[in-house]
């Protein structure tokens, strides 16, 4: 890029924090799990009018093993969530969880008896975004908050015992 | 207007051609026709329901050949519907259509608690199969010669059937006990 040529010889000093992270939070590759009308607002985000790829979140990738961060933006009923469940735990570590919308939040309208009421009864949620559903400023929103949550982890062990700590707690 | 024409008896319009054949041959199985604003409903005794859309179907003139839904109704809450047709509590519908005439009939048939078995039309179309199995999943009627009658929306290991009147809205507990089918976790 021709950075080489104005530095010289010399170099640059950082943590291996910050260069991880800024790598991390500027190429998430969402696995988009869209059930209901959120995903319409999803394919939205994504499209060429909003454009998700200016924040370097373009890459939707429908395999579970090449993502790290999953779009929950539908409904959930309690037969699709063993389904949502084992994506989850196909996706490899490090991993964020958006809840896209009221009903993968918390049931929305549909409190019924085949409706999971808050996908966060079962897998732990990063980020919440509120709206019936929430417009594609509030999911690229949604994923700038998650690359500030990126911005301040650390590349330790310690978030791997964290989530398996919430894990235990909402599985068992 | 004068005072003969009041007096003058009422010609009611013929009954619809398709109403008519049945009246005919099944005279004594047709409970009620209902004509609501041009669309026709039959109510039919559960005994020839099977034997109606057959000739609804198979009759050359008629040739309902569409089934275009299948649906059941639970009246438990509705008196006057139970009164009429013997407490039974349910009724299953019949939405059919003709290609040939673009003509539409819809086809009710009580269901008593006490014989909860109705004979499935899946040999007249094949469509049937996945909304009988639908009513079987949401209101637990039974469906006689069905091919595979077994839940397609609820989980398999669903207990209750959720469209019955007496089922509460926010279940028994599925949601809340539900453990990914694993026991003490």
């Amino acid at each position: 890029m021709g950075l080489e040529s104005k530095l010289g010889d010399s170099f640059i000093t950082t943590t291996i924090d910050k260069v991880v992270n800024w790598g991390r939070k500027n190429s998430l590759w969402p696995m988009p799990f869209g059930t209901a009308c959120c995903a319409i607002e999803m394919m939205a985000t994504l499209a060429t009018k909003f454009d998700l790829s200016r924040f370097g979140a373009e890459a939707i990738r429908f395999s579970p093993r090449q993502s790290d961060l999953m779009i929950v933006s539908g409904r959930i009923s309690i037969k699709m969530m063993p389904v949502l469940r084992k994506i989850y735990d196909q996706m490899p570590e490090p991993k964020w969880v958006i809840s896209m919308g009221a009903c993968a939040s918390c049931g929305g309208v549909f409190d019924t008896y085949t409706l999971v009421q808050g996908v966060d009864q079962f897998i732990p949620v990063d980020v919440y975004v509120p709206g019936c559903p929430p417009r594609p400023e509030d999911l690229i929103d949604a994923v700038m908050q998650i690359q500030k949550l990126i911005g301040d982890e650390t590349v330790s062990v310690a978030r791997m015992a964290k989530r398996e700590e919430i894990s235990q707690a909402t599985l068992g | 207007m004068s005072e003969e024409q009041t007096d003058a008896e009422v010609v009611e319009p013929p009954e619809p051609i398709v109403i008519q054949q049945l009246r005919e041959r099944f005279s004594d199985h047709i409970l009620t026709v209902i004509d609501q604003r041009g669309e026709l409903s039959v109510v039919v005794d559960k005994d020839a329901s099977f034997q109606v859309l057959e000739f609804l179907k198979v009759d050359f003139n008629l040739s309902y050949d569409f089934l275009v839904d299948v649906t059941a109704i639970d009246y438990s809450q509705m008196e006057d519907v139970l009164i009429e047709y013997g407490y039974a509590r349910y009724m299953v519908v019949y939405h059919l259509n003709a290609f040939l005439t673009n003509e539409r009939l819809r086809v009710k048939v009580p269901v008593s608690e006490k014989d909860f078995t109705i004979k499935s039309v899946v040999a007249l179309w094949n469509s049937a199969n996945w909304l009988e199995r639908e009513i079987y999943d949401m209101f637990g009627i039974n469906f006689d010669g069905h091919p595979d009658l077994r839940r397609i929306l609820m989980p398999d290991d669903f207990e209750g059937f959720p469209l019955r009147k007496d089922y509460p809205l926010r279940g028994r507990g599925e949601r809340e006990k539900f453990n990914f089918g694993r026991e003490n976790v």
